[in-house]
């Protein structure tokens, strides 16, 4: 049937967004910043996943790891050099903190753009699928082994991330220092570090997500800019800072854009994540899990 | 309160910003008699585009605060305007080109309506998303604006040299009205918004108004430049929307020297042609420029102007702000970062 | 000699055409505009410059057009209008080139002949199909390519063949997709009047196109048209083949882009392209000229795989360059646009001179050869694919095999 196709498809297409918008939902937690070189991350963890396996002859199994730890390789880089000030403090500088991380961060994405694009070329690679089964059926649907595997393994990594988030140690003081960096360098918390961990795990999931879409999308230099705006989107819509809300929003969002595609407009797909972020913003400002309470 | 050393810091420093912009745009006039090169000069018209297209952002991200993600966006509305006017209706460049600065003002007006409360991180994403609704809303209208494959746009002459000059003149209206505004109680009080918005709201400076006419103006002297520019590259694409296009012209005001009158003068001048120099050594103009835009935005907040500018403080000399703070704002913005 | 010289030079200025030089050994530029990134179609810019790289060694071995070498300058336009107008802008004003020629996708086609036609340098469009390049008449523009009006008839002829009732067509947003699609209709509905005809415009960057093939699992039609290039295209076809839409018992597939003989299809397409139809300008069981023949070893040789259309169409490109220059014994534009106005070539693929006829075919090798072939096994080369229409013959549509589910 296929409205039940479009539901599956759509919550399919919505894992995939979810494991790009939780990083930057929590960066936004703790830093109260947009990360607009994220879909940077997704980009070199596509082309690692591709680049290792295609060249080195590695299995796909063993290039996924190595694009994980590329992307929080990059993560951990960005934290340190360009968001360190942010926090430790600046004096009266031209530009304000918020359009700090914005420029910051833009010319980060662009920088990474141009510099794959003229270290490994421009031209589209394929990435090897994780499983060589082109067509299955689960039930009544049809879909790829690859789509499959990548699927579970989305909902393993998310699930894992929000469990590492309520029950573990660090996940404890992310969410401290998230509400109250004061307060919770006052107890003791090491807010540097959890910064740094909060970039690592975004950058580690969001190459995780170019590496597991990389069969699809054939990795190109500018193939997250795309991502990077859905997950804007999401992050906003789920409630900036909340890790279940952006779950929700990516989800609702994948349902959304596959149903409307059909029954609506296919080629206005895209508009409608973004009119339902303007619409969010000006109704419901803090989304749909987020606190009350927002920048001024 | 003792009256400060320099009772008129704000005109005074206003008045450096616009001697030198006046000496960058007498070079730019004169450079014809040393660059014939058709090529070159395309290059240097194509960078008064993003001049003026910089301009009219520096006066909203720079000057009033709201670091909106939408340049290029409004001028690829500003050139649709004039390309659709042409397209459907037939109509001539006299009703074309205004057309492409009254619809994107009217546009960013509405714009600004939307993000009134917003600021920061919202106020960008808000914008960016705005920005790219209307790139995708012209990108898929096939039958209304053809698309990607652009809509054709009649030249207002076929001389380069004089297409040269009308581009002079018209960064040379948009820089004596921003610097006109700036001289104006508007100009203040959008500096004080950018500031401190509810200590300016306190102060009795209506911000609604003020960011309303931020706005509107901003996006049709944007719309402007990509009217203009439709005109000279006779092909407006979506491709004039690109987010790509908003970084370019956010790395040049940054290089240039953000909230200066004449950082984006320089910095778009700069970057663009430089690139073009880049280019044929090997393609790496991007990379320079992202880069630069990094350190600059990290260790160099005032770009290449605020450079210059400290090394003229540090003269000890007539500058003025020798012993205040760079920028001569208040010490408020620094109590917000921590 | 140096006063005439600066006094040619002078009368030069305005018209940014090459005068003639007195230099006897100095290179003749020839511009190449290409898509070399995305998310232009790399692959084709690659095959058009393989082929531009093949035929110019030949003519240099030769000793060079009017005894000078020739020189190529590529710009890289990304598939992209606005970069093609800025690429032969620079072409023209700066690298000073006799002709312009590369053009391998209609929207950035189109935008570089307004160019060209306003400068008035010659322009030999490569691969561009959309026939508004033609209906515009300038007479700097000849077409040794494709059309999209021969391909449409083509297709529309094997499909009234086929007797198939439903019809659902994807073609990129771009003028060559949409442009195709529509002429499409129009033929069909001459040709095959009971058929249901529909095309879906997808966007040529896009990534997933599920949600449109989806509804096509629900309601399968007879038969699905390919009217994109890759990597568009590859995804798509990747996806209807996951969903089982098509090629299946129920529904054929057929390419009318011309994307089976690219270098990168099987690696892409894997079992997906199995089954698949084709509209094809080159096979090797099509009759060739010597030249062709020689360029098609050379191909082979280097790239160990068969070649396709675009190296010869590309090979033909600048042949009939340097053709044009030695009839008009110069290179000055006028005179070039005259000699290829008038010429009897003889080209990489045949025998042919440019039609006078305005509309779709000015300027135009009209009769350009085409033949029909379908995909059977994964991976199989050209010269094993089953041949349903050779050249000038009629259809065999009982050589036509369908899968089993």
């Amino acid at each position: 049937m296929l409205a039940l196709d479009l539901f599956v498809n759509g919550l399919i297409i919505g894992l995939y967004y979810a494991l790009m918008a939780v990083g930057l939902s929590m960066i936004f937690g703790i830093l109260k910043v947009v990360n607009f070189a994220h879909g940077e991350f997704y980009m070199v963890g596509a082309y690692a996943y591709t680049l290792i396996s295609l060249n080195l002859g590695v299995s796909p199994w063993l290039a996924l790891p190595i694009a994980a730890a590329a992307g929080g390789a990059i993560g951990w880089l960005t934290e340190r050099w360009l968001m360190r000030p942010l926090y430790t403090g600046y004096g009266s500088w031209g530009l304000m903190k918020d359009e700090y991380a914005v420029v910051v961060t833009f010319g980060l994405s662009l920088l990474l753009i141009n510099l794959f694009d003229k270290v490994i070329g421009p031209y589209p690679m394929r990435g090897p699928a994780l499983s060589d089964v082109t067509r299955m059926s689960i039930g009544p649907f049809m879909m790829s082994g690859h789509k499959l595997i990548t699927a579970g393994l989305a909902i393993v990594l998310i699930v894992g991330l929000a469990l590492f988030i309520k029950r573990s140690l660090w996940g404890r003081q992310i969410q401290a220092v998230a509400q109250n960096r004061l307060g919770a360098s006052i107890a003791g918390i090491d807010t540097a570090r959890a910064s740094c961990i909060v970039f690592v795990a975004s950058g580690v999931l969001a190459a995780i997500a170019g590496a597991l879409l990389a069969p699809v999308i054939n990795p190109a230099p500018d193939v997250g800019i795309f991502p990077a705006i859905k997950s804007y989107v999401i992050v906003v819509i789920g409630g900036m800072g909340s890790i279940p809300g952006s779950i929700v929003a990516a989800l609702i969002l994948g349902v959304l854009e596959s149903f409307g595609a059909v029954y609506l407009s296919y080629d206005y797909r895209d508009t409608y994540g973004l009119v339902l972020l303007i619409l969010i913003l000006l109704f419901r400002p803090q989304g749909l899990f987020g606190e009350r309470s927002r920048e001024v | 309160m003792s009256p400060p050393k320099n009772p008129n810091l704000h005109s005074s420093k206003l008045a450096n910003e616009l001697i030198l912009s006046l000496v960058v745009l007498g070079v730019l006039a004169l450079l014809p008699a040393f660059v014939q090169s058709p090529y070159w000069l395309g290059v240097l018209i194509v960078s008064m585009y993003f001049a003026i297209m910089s301009s009219g952002w520096n006066l909203l991200a720079g000057y009033a605060g709201q670091f909106s993600l939408a340049p290029a966006a409004f001028a690829m509305l500003g050139g649709y305007s004039t390309g659709l006017f042409f397209y459907h209706l037939k109509a001539p460049l006299w009703i074309g080109l205004p057309m492409a600065i009254i619809i994107p003002g009217i546009i960013g007006l509405v714009l600004g309506r939307i993000v009134l409360r917003l600021s920061g991180a919202y106020l960008a994403l808000t914008t960016l998303s705005f920005a790219e609704i209307m790139r995708l809303i012209i990108y898929n209208s096939i039958d209304f604006t053809r698309g990607d494959q652009g809509l054709n746009v009649p030249g207002l002459l076929d001389d380069r040299l004089a297409y040269y000059y009308i581009f002079l003149v018209s960064l040379a209206i948009v820089v004596g009205l921003v610097y006109w505004i700036l001289r104006m109680p508007l100009g203040r009080f959008l500096q004080a918004l950018r500031d401190d918005e509810i200590g300016a709201a306190s102060r009795g400076v209506n911000v609604v108004r003020c960011k309303t006419i931020a706005f509107f103006v901003s996006c049709a002297i944007c719309g402007f430049a990509g009217g203009l520019y439709g005109t000279f590259a006779r092909l407006v694409s979506p491709e004039l929307g690109l987010i790509a296009q908003t970084g370019l012209v956010i790395a040049m005001v940054v290089i240039g020297g953000m909230g200066t009158l004449v950082g984006p003068l320089i910095g778009a001048l700069l970057v663009y042609t430089a690139s073009e120099f880049l280019r044929d050594v090997g393609g790496i103009q991007m990379i320079v420029f992202s880069f630069l835009v990094i350190i600059f935005a990290r260790y160099f907040r005032e770009g290449l102007w605020g450079l210059v500018r400290r090394g003229f403080d540090r003269r000890g000399g007539r500058g003025p702000g020798g012993g205040q703070p760079p920028d001569g704002r208040s010490n408020l913005a620094a109590k917000r970062g921590a | 000699m140096r006063q005439l010289r600066y006094v040619l030079a002078a009368l030069a200025a305005g018209v940014f055409s090459t005068a003639g030089h007195a230099q006897s050994t100095e290179p003749i530029t020839i511009g190449v505009s290409i898509a070399q990134s995305p998310p232009g179609s790399v692959v084709q810019g690659t095959q058009v410059k393989d082929g531009v790289e093949i035929i110019a060694k030949i003519l240099n071995d030769g000793g060079g057009v009017l005894g000078r070498p020739l020189k190529i300058v590529y710009e890289d336009n990304q598939g992209i209008p606005e970069k093609g107008r800025a690429a032969v802008e620079k072409l023209i004003s700066r690298d000073k080139v006799v002709a312009l020629t590369g053009g391998h996708q209609s929207s950035v086609c189109l935008a570089e002949i307004d160019v060209a036609h306003r400068y008035k340098v010659p322009y030999i469009n490569t691969n561009c199909w959309s026939d508004d390049i033609r209906t515009k008449g300038y007479p700097e523009v000849f077409n040794p390519g494709n059309y999209n009006t021969r391909v449409s008839s083509a297709m529309a002829e094997t499909i009234a063949a086929l007797k198939v009732k439903n019809v659902v067509a994807f073609a990129e947003n771009t003028d060559y997709g949409i442009g195709q699609a529509k002429v499409l209709a129009e033929f069909l509905k001459k040709m095959a009047p009971d058929t249901n005809y529909k095309y879906v415009a997808l966007d040529r960057a896009g990534k997933d196109f599920t949600p449109a093939v989806l509804p096509l699992r629900a309601n399968p039609p007879d038969m699905v048209v390919n009217i994109m290039l890759p990597p568009a295209a590859y995804i798509l076809m990747n996806q209807l083949y996951e969903q089982g839409v098509a090629p299946s018992a129920k529904t054929w597939f057929y390419d009318g882009a011309g994307i089976a003989d690219y270098p990168d299809f099987w690696q892409n397409v894997k079992e997906a392209g199995k089954y698949m139809l084709a509209f094809g300008l080159y096979h090797p069981q099509m009759p060739m000229p010597e030249l062709g023949q020689k360029v098609a070893k050379i191909y082979q040789e280097q790239a160990k795989h068969e070649p396709n259309r675009l190296i010869f169409q590309a090979a033909d490109s600048v042949l009939l360059i340097a053709r044009a220059i030695e009839q008009a014994k110069s290179t000055d534009s006028a005179a070039m646009i005259k000699a290829l106005q008038d010429m009897q070539f003889e080209g990489v693929r045949g025998k042919f001179s440019f039609s006078k006829e305005p509309g779709y075919g000015f300027q135009q090798w009209v009769d350009i050869p085409y033949v029909t072939y379908q995909l059977t096994e994964v991976n199989q080369p050209l010269s094993k694919t089953t041949l349903i229409q050779a050249t000038g013959q009629p259809l065999q549509t009982d050589k036509l095999v369908k899968p089993s589910n």
